[in-house]
């Protein structure tokens, strides 16, 4: 494997994985975990509703409350496991650990908006992965550990996340659902709140949600004291994160846009992964049918013509990619790599080690 | 083409990376080039995102309003602010309360902040350009193109309503969503195509997709095949071409692994469904929308 990519590895203890929905993060995400654990790593690969075949891939069930070992051979001192993340497993862990008695744990474990929560609340899936994250390197149990972020459109949704979060875990909106006591004014006001609340949601819907505000408020100071552990947590430097992206135009500007937020929210990108590239395969050699010695018939020759113009287009789409590749590097300080684009699909443990092993560095040659 | 005039409206849905954004801004302005007034959309999560598909179409990266292409193609952004807007409007008997509500920031931060209200606002939105009329009885837009979000929850806006109606089964947020169900689900009216690449594990989950549709109800018109090789070569003709590889050293033989696996998800869905398969060749830039409608138009 490459060099640097080596380093990165064994020198950081959580690599974040941040990328659009569909390049293949959690395909990359657990070829750096295999191969980072047959380096001698203790890995924990932590991954949010993937595809089943990565599941049977790494061999790994769904709903698995904690880290299930994954067998490969030889690993001398390395050891790899990998974990499906239930966000809502996660979230009911929160509620029992941060509610004051099992009782009110109880209730709101019931309520049926929370039962939704999930779903519910933008960002409660990223704000569950940190906080299974930050758990998980508490305990020394891993040397490194690599976060597939959830799907999504953008690959910056992951950063936003905590201030999604906060945006719904905020007092005024709170505030806006729980009865009020006090003042005439004030209980007016909540009355009238009330009002449209039932004609918009009906009344059920309505006091289902109070009741969720009421016993999920409890829950908020802590919360929001979390998120603010995780801000530091993700600053340290023995943080990573790296850009998944696929050879499409719009690589480009997602790196740069990339790099801006990172960089304002004070966050350490360790490098850009471009996936599938052809660029890898770009050395075809095809002949032109006039090329080949005249033992070919007509038929013959203009099948050889049809499979080189084939290739052809593939080469032509290899150089974009290597191009895309380079102008990538030459607009970044953080290494680039380009992950192969794998004809024979990847289905098991092996397949994700020889993925890693072909991995590219990326010179800016200029 | 003929594929795609049937319905008022065609969600355009698969996994993230197959090229949903690319197929719908080709389709749309082939359909448009046809002679049909075509609106092509996406979800727009935040004011200042900016918008793929109005990017490949050209416009700025951000448009707001309704957005001419061409002659007879209009882009506009789905919003769920908007959804939200309208939707007030239809069920608060008072404007007084509808400025109140709309007004606190609380709210817009709710309603924002929780994902299921933020697609019913954008599943209110596209009822709204469903109904959208150029004058009495005659629609705006005879064919509605959504480019639907790779969130990995292919199904989000389909199953939508039905999982909020679990949520809120009752008062004016149910009926609306049983309104729009009715016409998203009615097959006359409504339908999705998927999107998938000719490879093997894409095929088995565009496979799963369309289970799931049948199952949330929602009519499939069928597959769309993007990147298909241009030429796949028979079963006989791989095989001498591979064998010339391995005879000559050329390199180049996965081109013929990738053949074979083209024509066997083609096989394979056409065994599986009772419905078109239709193929996209794979063009050298991806993301050129004017080759593959060239490729459509001629192919039409």
């Amino acid at each position: 494997m490459n060099h640097d990519l080596e380093h990165l590895l064994t020198s950081k203890r959580v690599l974040v994985s941040c990328g659009a929905g569909g390049v293949g993060k959690t395909t990359v995400s657990a070829s750096l975990a295999v191969h980072a654990a047959r380096l001698g790593q203790r890995v924990l690969v932590v991954t949010i509703d993937p595809s089943k075949r990565l599941a049977e891939a790494l061999g790994v069930a769904r709903n698995a409350p904690t880290p299930v070992p994954v067998k490969m051979d030889d690993l001398g001192s390395g050891s790899l496991h990998a974990w499906m993340l239930d966000p809502q497993l996660v979230s009911n862990q929160v509620v029992e650990k941060f509610s004051k008695t099992p009782e009110e744990a109880q209730k709101l474990l019931n309520n049926r908006i929370y039962q939704n929560v999930t779903a519910m609340v933008a960002g409660m899936q990223e704000y569950t992965a940190v906080e299974a994250l930050c758990e998980f390197v508490s305990t020394d149990q891993y040397d490194l550990v690599i976060l597939d972020t959830p799907p999504s459109r953008d690959a910056l949704r992951f950063l936003d996340a905590p201030v999604r979060a906060n945006a719904f875990l905020d007092r005024r909106i709170f505030n806006l659902f729980i009865p009020s006591e006090g003042g005439l004014i004030r209980r007016m006001a909540s009355k009238l709140v009330e009002q449209v609340m039932d004609v918009t949601f009906g009344k059920q819907t309505r006091v289902d949600l109070q009741q969720f505000f009421v016993l999920f408020g409890v829950l908020l100071g802590h919360l929001n004291h979390n998120q603010a552990e995780m801000q530091r947590f993700f600053r340290a430097n023995t943080v990573g994160f790296l850009l998944i992206t696929s050879p499409s135009e719009l690589a480009l500007k997602e790196t740069d846009f990339f790099r801006r937020k990172t960089e304002e929210l004070g966050l350490r990108v360790c490098g850009v992964v471009l996936n599938r590239s052809l660029a890898v395969d770009a050395l075809l050699n095809i002949p032109n049918a006039s090329d080949v010695s005249s033992t070919l018939n007509d038929k013959q020759k203009a099948l050889l013509t049809r499979f080189r113009d084939e290739a052809t287009i593939e080469m032509e789409t290899a150089t974009n990619h290597a191009a895309l590749g380079r102008a990538i590097a030459k607009r970044n300080r953080e290494p680039v790599w380009v992950f192969p684009n794998m004809h024979s699909q990847v289905v098991d443990v092996e397949s994700l080690e020889k993925l890693s092993q072909q991995v590219l560095s990326v010179v800016d040659e200029a | 083409m003929n594929a795609f005039s049937k319905h008022r409206i065609a969600l355009i849905t698969g996994k993230g990376g197959v090229g949903k954004t690319t197929l719908t801004a080709a389709v749309g302005r082939a359909l448009a080039a046809s002679g049909r007034k075509v609106l092509v959309t996406e979800p727009a999560y935040s004011e200042t995102d900016e918008l793929p598909l109005a990017r490949l179409l050209g416009l700025e990266p951000n448009p707001k309003g309704y957005v001419p292409v061409t002659d007879r193609l209009t882009y506009t952004p789905l919003r769920a602010r908007t959804g939200h807007e309208t939707f007030l409007r239809t069920v608060i008997p008072t404007p007084r309360l509808i400025r109140a509500a709309l007004r606190s920031r609380a709210v817009a931060r709710f309603l924002i902040a929780a994902p299921s209200l933020h697609e019913m606002g954008l599943f209110y939105h596209i009822l709204t350009l469903l109904q959208r009329e150029e004058s009495e009885g005659v629609p705006a837009f005879d064919s509605i193109l959504v480019d639907m979000p790779a969130t990995g929850h292919a199904l989000a806006l389909t199953q939508l309503p039905e999982i909020l109606l679990r949520l809120i089964p009752s008062g004016p947020i149910a009926r609306a969503l049983r309104e729009g169900q009715e016409i998203i689900n009615d097959p006359e009216r409504g339908t999705a195509w998927v999107v998938s690449l000719p490879l093997q594990l894409p095929v088995t989950e565009s496979l799963e997709l369309i289970e799931g549709l049948t199952e949330s109800q929602m009519h499939c018109s069928g597959v769309i095949l993007n990147m298909m090789p241009r030429d796949v070569f028979d079963p006989n003709e791989r095989e001498i071409l591979a064998r010339w590889c391995t005879d000559h050293g050329w390199i180049g033989s996965h081109i013929l692994a990738r053949s074979a696996d083209a024509t066997a998800s083609v096989e394979r869905l056409r065994q599986s469904l009772d419905r078109p398969v239709l193929s996209v060749p794979r063009v050298r830039n991806v993301g050129d929308v004017d080759a593959i409608v060239r490729d459509m138009v001629d192919g039409a």
